[in-house]
This record gives structure tokens, C-alpha cells and sequence, in this order.
């Protein structure tokens, strides 16, 4: 507000009343006017005296500083600008009024209010000085600049990041004024076109873009500022720049306008385009090539977008899938993969864009696509994101995995087949790492080691096999894959191998690399070589007695080569030809064996090396060898096959065979005579093997049997000796060959033979074992004995009828003596008592007649006693044992004693053995004849002795001598005769089987009875007995 | 006072020998006859007709008898409570072993073989009288109510 207001008042001048009416009242106008000018200030007013009072104030200071109008007024002003206004006031003093009317609000200093509340706020401060009749006041104008302060700061700030932002930015920024000039620039201007700053401004901006600048104003007025506020870079125009130094640039140029005191500007940015062109053209080159990339990618490309919609797609994906370019478009991605896109994209949202595009092929997630057709397939899906103008789409690499999941499904089997091969292995197999622990084994490995395997997974493999394993792999190195895959068992290193238990066993190694996604692994085949071993033990030791045994063999061993020349020979073979080793090393065979070698070997050739190797000596070639010294000797030559690192040899075993020849000449000999007696023998011959099967037989065989020879030949000798034949084997084999060979026919065993017309005959079987080549064969002797049989038998009925002859007889001899005993004792008992109490009371005749009857039944009791007692001779006789024929002879006297002593006869003997026999029938021996001694009597003392002395059949030939009366010779035989007499009955008594009875005995005895005797001499009884000898019981022969 | 003596014999002419020669040897001696076993028994049972026989002394008993022998006589004389103290003599012609050893095996008191001649044959009674009925002490007779 201009105030018209008058210079300065001096004080006190006070002019007329009328003036000072007219004051006043232009005073009180003015005053009326100043203060409604007060009031509707924007600004707050506030009148302060000289001792720095608010004197008056405005609504508006009301408002800003919070206090009443009377709250204000009389306060110090310091209260509501505590610092600075007197300052101002200081400052404005130094002005002149006519700066301080030249000052316009906004210009004013600047200070810090406080409100009534405390708070403060920024102002500006404007004083002026208000003549008053009360002094000098001051006038404030205080304008509340918060916002202006904030927008200075803001501006300042803004100002300062413009500025900031125009110097840093990356293009060159021009501001250029209306007539063409350039006002502003920054760094990079001076940069990009090569001037100084200063060498620019105030330059026309054609001098750096010479054409199109104007044109693109031109352009720019047409639009509107908005417009021009919401262009960005890149969307400019282009054009050409200029440098300084004259050389030109592609720029792009974006222009605004910029209103400004100094009317509208234009801000250029200038953009050095020429990488962008560069960019552009290799991006179109790039777009090209992209294009043509992703059209030829091998797997099927889509790009999808927020929604799911297929907005991109290759060749490859309308081929995969079966739909043409434009039926996909547009498509919602689950027509073509019905699950798990949606999730892949969720799961591929939480990895980083980076982790996104650094994903390969073949770590994408497996899904089933659904082609236009409906058939699937299975895919492997993988996505990156792709930032666009239209926001985030997700690329989608789509890869047909069908062939690969069958190469999957294959390689499973293949290693589930390979897992089954090594865990089939017969070797150990063990699969180390380059830190050398095992990754993998088999269970074989296990067996060998006594682990189980997760024991040894991750163990060094030094634990198993301690040593040689390292220096292996660096012999290994040193081998090419090829050689290391192309080698066997067999050739690998000999290690010795650990077990768990600490036991250790030697081992091949086999070593090759494995190539895998953990770098090189070496594969180790481990083969328990300890049967190998032992085996190479064994075939050394064979060796050396191989080497022994030829050294020692009986035969020559040769060894001769393919050109024939002898390469090796024994000691015996030195022996054989009289030469020295080095003389036969290198000649030719031909020199010791002149024929018949060549010819050997080639027919050999013709035998397989088996056949070769079978054969012994005793079947081999017969040849002539020739000594040193010339002279030759029958040779056995026998040749086998030996393969040497030289080729095949051929080892010759040469036997001298002279003594051999001689004895098979010998042998032939023999054979022939033997022949002849076989065939000339009496009894059939049959020869049988091991199998009980004719090898051989003679003419009588045939004969014998019926067969001829070729039919029997061949034929089991059961056929016609059909049991017992083995038996006999079988007894025979418990005697020696000794014995065998001694017997002779007739202690044989007897079996029935079996002819070939079926009939039956009895035979004799002798056998005899035979050694021979074949083994041992049975020689059988076999007899008819048909004829013998027959005899026999007849023989045999014979006697079974002669001793039921004689048991009948027997048996009848002491029954009928036994039971005639009792009718008889009725006859002789009553004759006698009929004699003792009729005698003499009935007549003479009857006496006589009595007398007789008693006579006669007297007589037959005594033959009836005397025929039971012969007959008891056999039937109570006892077996023969030791007896003292000494007290037999003693029981005898004893037995006579009356008799001897009636007679008065002198009965002496020897001293008598001890014999087999029957005591009480020896008694009853001795009783008789002694008896007889003494009855049959000469005049005279009747002496009788008896002796016994051994006979040339070292029996006791007893003797009992008498002097009796003599016998003559021809009855020598009768008086043994059964009651045969040779005296009548009343010369002397007896019933005349005494001596029956003593023959019987005796013949009892085993022996006979003689007499030797001479009438008037008296006779001698002999008889012989068996000494005992301590022998125990005889049974004596019944008869 | 009589001795009453049971002669068991079937030969008709051994019985009178023996009843001769007993007489000879000793007049006091009755000599009751059964000619086979069953009437032996009868007699010793004093069954049917024999029921008022006496109770024999002793018994002399030939072996080889009809109907039940000698043998089973003497078994069943030994095993009968009442008869077994008789005195019983085997007076027989056998000498078998076997005769002897069965009937002394059957409790038999004496085995006597009967001798051929008549001499030897009185001469055996006489041994019998003297000594078994002479000599010998025979237990008392058991009155039977």
C-alpha cells in the first residue's frame, strides 16, 4: 500500500488550528483508511513504539500469533519476535526512506515468530517508520512464510537435485531461451559436444543440432504442455549432432517447455544415441536372430502371460503340440498342459529372477502335455520370467522328454541290470573316489572283506587293501582309458587284501577309471586269488617233481620238437642209447630211433591231445632203437603232445622192451600149451570175468552143456550154473591165491549145472583165481558128477538100510531078550518051586521030567541074559572115554574072584594104559576072556596075563595069555561066532557068546579081536585100542 | 499081629511067587493083591468093593501095569495126604535108568528089581521082610473113623 504520506513531521511543528483541524480531520480520513487497510492486510500488522510496545495491531497478527488483540497490545514485541526486529530496526535505520518505500514485502529479513502457544514459525519481517505524535513508530508487516519457507526449501531442494539431477544426468540437458540461445547446460552437454560450459551458453543451439531443433519446437508448440511434461526419453526425435570438433552423432531429443521469468524455455535432453543405434541395429540384428532362435529352438517355446494366455509361440510348439500359431494365441496354457504350470509358476516365483534364468534344460519340473490331437506326451517344463512392456510373462521352455524318459526308463533298467551285474559279480567290486574312500560295492565285496557294506561306504580303501592300491592307480594313470578298459582279470597287479576280522588273503586288482558327474572315479575289480595261488604253489612243486619224476622215470623221456630234434632228455634215456645228455641235445630222433617215429606222429596227429595223454605204456608203437654203439633193441615208444611257449612238443617215453619181447615169446609158448591143456582137460573149463560173464571155456564145456562155444562165450555164467557160483566167489575170495591154486577137485562145492536143453545135472566147482590184464578172472573146474552122485546115493540108501537093519535088529535083540525074560522067569520060577516041593513026592519020571523042564528053562535064561548082555554091547553102550583099562581088568578079577579063587588060577598083568573106552564094557572084555582062561583049563594051575604094548598104529595091543587049552585054527573064526561052542554043554557050561560079546565090544571100540593059539598051548586073546592120550570123548561107531 | 502088605501086580504068576516066597519068609505077613492101578487105588481108598479093606503096611508095586501103570500108582500114593506115609516099594523086572530115577523121584521108598532066578527072587523077599518089616520101623496105623 502506497501511502500517501507526507516527509517527515517534525516534532512539535504545529502549524494553525485550522491547519490542525484540517490535520485532523485529513488525519482521521487517513487514519479511518489506514486502518481498514490495517484489517483486511493479508499481512499481520503490528505498530511498535519506540521502547519497542505493540501499540497497535491487526486481525490477521490476531490470527498468526494466537493472541487477542488486548493480549498483544502494550506487549513487547520481542515476545512475538524475540530476535532480530531490533536488529531490523538497527538495519532499516542505516535505509533511507526511500529504500524502505523502495522495499517490497519480500524482501524483508527474514526471522522467527512465536505464536501465544510457544510454537514458533518463520517470517518475514518489513518495517516501516510511522511519524506519529507520539515519535517515531514502526510499522511491521509480518507475512508468515512457513509455506513460502517450506517452498523455498523445497525449491532450494528441488533446485539443488535439479541441478544436481541436470549435472548428473546421463544425457545432456540444454535449456534454451526463445530466441534460439542456449541459457543452461550441464556436464554431460559439455561432455557429449566437447565445449565448455561457458563456450555454449549464450551459443545458438544450432551450432550443435544444426537442423530439426526448430522443427521439433515447431512440433512441441503444437503440443500441449501436458504433452510435453509426460514425454519421456525415447520416444524423441531423432536427429544428428554436432561436435565441436566437427564430427557428428546420432542424438535423440526430447524437448519441454519450462516457464520461466525470462518467458518460456526449452529443456532439451539430448540423448547420445549412437550405442542405442548401435543397440538397435544389433537389437534388430539380435530380434532377428532371437526370432529365428526361437523358431528353430528344438524345444517348444511359449511365452504366457498374468493370465495364463499364450501370447508367443515357436515352430516347435505348434509342432509338439499339433496346433497351428494362431489357435494357439490367445489360448489359455492348460489347453496344452492341463497341471502344473500353474504351480511351476508358483514355485518358480519364489526363486529369484536370476536363479530363474541361470536354470538349464534338464532341471525343469515333469508334466504331461495334451497335444491338439488328445493324445499326451511327457514334458519337461521349464520357465523364466520375462519383464514387458505388458508386465510379467513367463517364458516356457517345453521339452518332448518322451524319448528321454523311455533313455530313462532304459537307463533304470540298464542300472538296475548293471547294479544286478555287480552285485553278480564274482569278483569283489569296489568304486573309490578321488579322496580314495568307496562310493559303492557289491555284495561279493562284502562276502570277501566280512563287511557289510554301509561298513565300508565312505572307508578309505587303504583299510582293505593296505598297500599297492595308490601305486596301482599311478600305474593306471599311466595307461590310456582304452588300455584300462581292454585289460582282464589276470593280468592285474597281486595285491594282499584285508579282512574285517584281520585275516588277510591275497588278491588280483583290476583297476579302471569311471568317469561321473563327481569327477573321476576308479572302478576296482578285487578277485580272491588264494585257490590261484595255492594253485601256482602247487604247480610250482609239480614242477620240481614233475622235473624229479622225469629225471627218475624207468622209461627214456625224450622231447622232441617240430624239425625232430630232441630238446630235452632224462638220465635214463642216456642209459638207454649210451650217449651223453649234450650228445643227443639237438640231433635228430632219427638217430636213436631210425623208423617209425614220423609215422608215430602223424598217426598221433590223428589222435585228440585227451586220447594222447590216456594212454600208457603197454599200448603204444613197437620200434627198433639204436645204441651209441650201434647195436639196437626193441623198443615200446609212446608219444604225447606238449604245448610250450616253443610250440608243440612232442614227449617220447621210450621203453626198452627186450626182456618184455622174451618174455611174451615165452608167453606165446605157454599160451599155445596152455591152450592145449585146457582143451584136453577132463573137465569142463570156464573162464569168468569180474562181471560173472564166459571168457573163455574148453571143448569139454561144450560138451558138458550142450552149447557151442560161441553160444557160451559171453553169456553169464549163472546161465548155466544158475545158483551158487558167486557164493563160491564170494568163499573163495577168503582164501589166498595159495591156497586156491592148491585144492584140488574133489574139494570143491557141489551145485547143480544147467545144460542148454534145460535139464539139470549135479557138478563139482572148483575155482581158481587168474590175473589178468583185464583183471582178476575165475578159472572154474567143473566135474560132472552125475555119476558119483548116483553112487553115492546108492551108496548112502545103503547104509540108511543097513542101519535100519541094524537098529531093528538091535532094537530086537533087547526086546526079544527083554521080553521073553518074563514069561521065562514064570517058566524057570514054577519048574523050580514045582522041583523043590514035588520032588520026590511024585514019581521018578516026573522028577525027571521036572528036572528036564527046569534044565531047559535054566539054559534059556541064561541065552536070553547072555543075548540081552551082546545086545546091550551096542545099546547101553557108553562113549569111549579116558578109561584105566588097569581098573577094568581089576573090576573083572574082582568079578571072577570066585571063580579064581575056586580055581586056584594066578591072573597077573602088566601095567595097563589109560584107553578110550566103554569101563564097563572093557570090564565085561576082560571078564570074559578071563573067565574063559580059567574055565577052559589045562591040568594044572591056570595062569593067565595080561600085557599091553603099543602097536605101529600107536594103538594098545592088549594080550591076554593063558594056558589053557588051546584052540585050533579053524575055528579061530567061528568061536566068536554067536553061541557057537566048541565043547559040549556038560564039559563045560557057557552059552558060548562070550566071546561074541568080546568081539562085539572090541569092534565097539574101534578095533578087532584075534586069537592066536595052538591046542595044548593055551592061546593068546588080542585086541587093540585106541590110547586116550588125554584125547576127550569118541563117540563109538554104532553097529 | 498081622502085617497087611498090598502087593500091586497084574502077572498072575508073580503074584503066587511072591505070595509063596512072602509065606516062606514070614507067616504074620497078609498079602493083599490088586492086579492094575485102578483097584490099587479102590484099595487104598477102600472104595466099592473094597471098603472094608485094611490099611496096608506097605505097598510093593510092579511099574509096567494095565489100565493106570505104576508109575502114576506111586505119583498119586506120594501126593495123597492120607496114603503118602505108607511105605511103598517098586518091585519091578525093569533096570532102566530112567525107572529107577522117575520112581524115587516120585517119592518112592525103595526100587527093587525082581531078579530071573527063583533063588535070587526068594531071596529078595526075604531081604524085604527082614528089612522093612523086620528092621524097619513103619509109622502106626491111622484108625479111619
Amino acid at each position: 500500500m502506497k501511502a500517501n504520506v507526507p516527509d517527515r513531521i517534525a516534532p512539535g511543528a504545529i502549524t494553525a488550528p485550522q491547519a490542525r483541524e484540517a490535520a485532523k480531520k485529513y488525519l482521521s480520513q487517513m487514519e479511518g483508511r489506514y486502518r481498514a487497510l490495517l484489517e483486511a492486510a493479508p499481512d499481520a500488522m503490528v505498530v511498535v513504539n519506540q521502547g519497542g510496545l505493540i501499540v497497535l495491531v491487526n486481525a490477521q497478527a490476531e490470527t498468526q500469533f494466537g493472541y487477542r488483540r488486548d493480549e498483544l497490545l502494550g506487549r513487547k514485541v520481542t515476545e512475538i519476535i524475540p530476535d532480530g526486529f531490533a536488529e531490523r530496526l538497527i538495519a532499516d535505520d542505516l535505509r533511507s526512506a526511500a529504500d524502505a518505500l523502495a522495499q517490497q514485502i519480500g524482501t524483508g529479513i527474514e526471522l522467527v515468530a512465536l505464536r501465544k502457544d510457544g510454537s514458533a514459525f518463520p517470517i518475514e519481517l518489513m518495517l516501516s517508520p510511522l511519524e506519529s505524535a507520539d515519535g517515531i513508530l514502526v510499522t511491521a508487516a509480518i507475512r508468515n512464510i512457513s509455506v513460502r519457507k517450506a517452498a523455498e526449501r523445497h525449491l532450494a531442494q528441488m533446485e539443488g537435485r535439479y541441478r544436481g539431477l541436470l549435472e548428473a544426468a546421463p544425457d545432456a540437458m540444454v535449456v534454451v531461451d526463445q530466441g534460439g540461445r542456449i541459457v543452461l547446460l550441464n556436464a554431460q552437454a559439455e561432455t557429449q559436444f566437447g565445449y565448455r560450459r561457458d563456450e555454449l551458453l549464450g551459443q545458438r543451439v544450432t551450432n550443435i543440432i544444426p537442423e530439426g531443433f526448430a522443427e521439433r519446437l515447431i512440433a512441441d508448440d503444437l503440443r500441449s504442455a501436458a504433452d510435453a511434461l509426460a514425454q519421456q526419453i525415447g520416444t524423441g526425435i531423432e536427429l544428428t549432432a554436432l561436435r565441436k570438433d566437427g564430427s557428428e552423432f546420432p542424438i535423440e531429443l526430447m524437448l519441454s517447455p519450462l516457464e520461466s521469468a525470462g518467458g518460456i524455455l526449452v529443456t532439451a535432453a539430448i540423448r547420445n544415441i549412437s550405442v542405442r543405434k548401435a543397440a538397435e541395429r544389433h537389437l534388430a540384428q539380435m530380434e532377428g536372430r532371437y526370432r529365428g532362435l526361437l523358431e528353430a529352438a528344438p524345444d517348444a517355446m511359449v511365452v504366457v502371460d498374468r493370465d495364463g494366455r499364450i501370447v508367443l509361440l515357436n515352430a516347435q510348439a505348434e509342432n509338439q503340440f499339433g496346433y497351428r500359431r494362431d489357435e494357439l494365441l490367445g489360448q489359455r496354457v492348460t489347453s496344452i498342459i492341463p497341471e502344473g504350470f500353474a504351480e511351476r509358476l508358483i514355485a518358480d516365483d519364489l526363486r529369484s529372477a536370476a536363479d530363474a534364468l541361470a536354470q538349464q534344460i534338464g532341471t525343469g519340473i515333469e508334466l504331461t502335455a495334451l497335444r491338439k490331437d488328445g493324445s499326451e506326451f511327457p514334458i519337461e517344463l521349464m520357465l523364466s520370467p520375462l519383464e514387458s512392456a505388458e508386465g510379467i510373462l513367463v517364458t516356457a521352455a517345453i521339452r518332448n522328454i518322451s524319448v528321454r524318459k523311455t533313455v530313462e526308463k532304459y537307463l533304470s533298467q540298464m542300472e538296475g541290470r548293471y547294479r544286478g551285474l555287480l552285485e553278480a559279480a564274482p569278483d569283489g567290486m569296489v568304486v573309490v573316489d578321488q579322496g580314495g574312500r568307496i562310493v559303492l560295492l557289491n555284495a561279493q565285496a562284502e562276502t570277501q572283506f566280512g563287511y557289510r557294506r554301509d561298513e565300508l561306504l565312505g572307508q578309505r580303501v587303504t583299510n582293505i587293501i593296505p598297500e599297492g592300491f595308490a601305486e596301482r592307480l599311478i600305474a593306471d594313470d599311466l595307461r590310456s582309458a582304452a588300455d584300462a578298459l581292454a585289460q582282464q582279470i589276470g593280468t592285474g597287479i597281486e595285491l594282499t587284501a584285508l579282512r574285517k576280522d584281520g585275516s588277510e588273503f591275497p588278491i588280483e586288482l583290476m583297476l579302471s577309471p569311471l568317469e561321473s558327474a563327481g569327477g573321476i572315479l576308479v572302478t576296482a575289480a578285487i578277485r580272491n586269488i588264494s585257490v590261484r595261488k595255492a594253485a601256482e604253489r602247487h604247480l610250482a612243486q609239480m614242477e620240481g617233481r614233475y622235473r624229479g619224476l622225469l629225471e627218475a622215470a624207468p622209461d627214456a623221456m625224450v622231447v622232441v620238437d617240430r624239425d625232430g630234434r630232441i630238446v630235452l632228455l632224462n638220465a635214463q634215456a642216456e642209459n638207454q642209447f649210451g650217449y651223453r645228455r649234450d650228445e643227443l641235445l639237438g640231433q635228430r630222433v632219427t638217430s636213436i630211433i631210425p623208423e617209425g617215429f614220423a609215422e608215430r606222429l602223424i598217426a598221433d596227429d590223428l589222435r585228440s591231445a585227451a586220447d594222447a595223454l590216456a594212454q600208457q605204456i603197454g599200448t603204444g608203437i613197437e620200434l627198433t632203437a639204436l645204441r651209441k654203439d650201434g647195436s639196437e633193441f626193441p623198443i615200446e615208444l609212446m608219444l604225447s603232445p606238449l604245448e610250450s611257449a616253443e610250440g608243440i612238443l612232442v614227449t617220447a617215453a621210450i621203453r626198452n622192451i627186450s626182456v618184455r619181447k622174451a618174455a611174451e615169446k615165452q608167453l606165446a609158448q605157454m599160451e599155445s600149451r596152455y591152450r592145449g591143456l585146457l582143451e584136453a582137460a577132463p573137465d569142463a573149463m570156464v573162464v569168468v570175468n569180474k562181471d560173472r560173464v564166459i571168457v573163455l571155456l574148453n571143448a569139454q564145456a561144450e560138451t558138458q552143456f550142450g552149447y557151442r562155444r560161441d553160444e557160451l562165450l559171453g553169456q553169464a555164467v549163472t546161465n548155466i550154473i544158475p545158483e551158487g557160483f558167486a557164493e563160491r566167489l564170494i568163499a573163495d575170495d577168503l582164501r589166498s591165491a595159495a591156497d586156491a591154486l592148491a585144492q584140488q577137485i574133489g574139494t570143491g562145492i557141489e551145485l547143480t549145472a544147467l545144460r542148454k536143453d534145460g535139464s539139470e545135472f549135479p557138478i563139482e566147482l572148483m575155482l581158481s583165481p587168474l590175473a589178468s590184464a583185464e583183471g582178476v578172472l575165475v578159472t572154474a573146474a567143473i566135474r560132472n558128477i552125475s555119476v558119483r552122485k548116483a553112487a553115492e546115493q546108492q551108496l548112502a540108501a545103503k547104509v540108511a538100510e543097513l542101519n535100519r537093519s541094524n537098529l531093528e535088529l538091535s532094537q530086537f535083540a533087547y526086546i526079544a531078550s527083554h521080553d521073553l525074560q518074563e514069561p521065562l522067569r514064570m517058566v524057570a520060577s514054577y519048574t523050580q518051586l514045582l522041583s523043590r516041593r514035588y520032588k520026590g513026592k511024585l514019581d521018578a519020571d516026573a522028577d525027571e521030567f521036572i528036572g528036564f523042564a527046569v534044565d531047559g528053562a535054566s539054559r534059556m535064561q541064561r541065552l536070553i541074559q547072555d543075548l540081552l548082555a551082546f545086545s546091550q554091547v551096542g545099546t547101553k553102550g557108553k562113549d569111549l572115554i579116558d578109561a584105566s583099562s588097569e581098573e577094568a581088568l581089576k573090576q573083572a578079577l574082582r568079578n571072577l574072584q570066585a571063580a579064581i579063587a575056586q580055581s586056584g588060577a594066578v591072573v597077573t598083568h602088566d601095567g595097563l594104559p589109560n584107553v578110550l573106552a566103554d569101563e564097563g564094557q572093557l570090564t565085561a572084555l576082560f571078564q570074559n576072556l578071563i573067565g574063559n582062561a580059567i574055565k577052559y583049563q589045562s591040568p594044572g594051575t591056570p595062569m593067565v596075563t595080561v600085557s599091553a604094548v603099543r602097536n605101529a598104529e600107536k594103538k594098545w595091543l592088549f594080550s591076554v595069555q593063558d594056558n589053557g587049552l588051546g584052540i585050533e585054527p579053524k575055528y579061530f573064526e567061528v568061536i566068536f561066532g554067536m553061541f557057537q561052542r566048541l565043547h559040549k554043554r556038560n564039559e563045560f557050561a557057557g552059552t558060548g557068546i562070550g566071546l561074541a560079546i568080546c568081539k562085539k565090544i572090541v569092534e565097539r571100540h574101534g578095533g578087532t579081536i584075534s586069537v592066536e593059539s595052538e591046542p595044548g598051548r593055551g592061546s593068546i586073546f588080542r585086541f587093540a585100542l585106541a590110547g586116550s592120550n588125554g584125547n576127550p570123548r569118541i563117540s563109538a561107531k554104532d553097529n | 499081629m498081622s502085617i497087611e502088605v498090598l502087593l500091586v501086580e497084574d502077572s498072575p504068576g508073580d503074584v503066587r511067587l511072591t505070595q509063596e516066597a512072602f509065606r516062606d519068609a514070614n507067616r504074620s505077613i497078609k498079602l493083599h493083591i490088586a492086579s492094575d492101578g485102578i483097584e490099587a487105588m479102590a484099595f487104598l481108598r477102600r472104595e466099592g468093593s473094597h471098603a472094608h479093606a485094611p490099611r496096608p503096611d506097605f505097598i510093593l508095586l510092579d511099574l509096567n501095569l494095565p489100565r493106570m501103570d505104576g508109575r502114576e500108582v506111586l505119583a498119586t500114593i506120594k501126593a495123597d495126604e492120607s496114603l503118602k506115609t505108607i511105605p511103598t516099594i517098586v518091585l519091578t523086572t525093569s533096570e532102566a535108568e530112567a525107572d529107577i530115577l522117575k520112581s524115587y523121584e516120585l517119592q518112592a521108598n525103595c526100587y527093587l528089581c525082581k531078579p530071573v532066578q527063583l533063588d535070587d527072587f526068594e531071596s529078595v523077599v526075604r531081604s524085604i521082610n527082614d528089612f522093612w518089616l523086620t528092621k524097619a520101623k513103619l509109622p502106626h496105623k491111622l484108625r479111619i473113623p
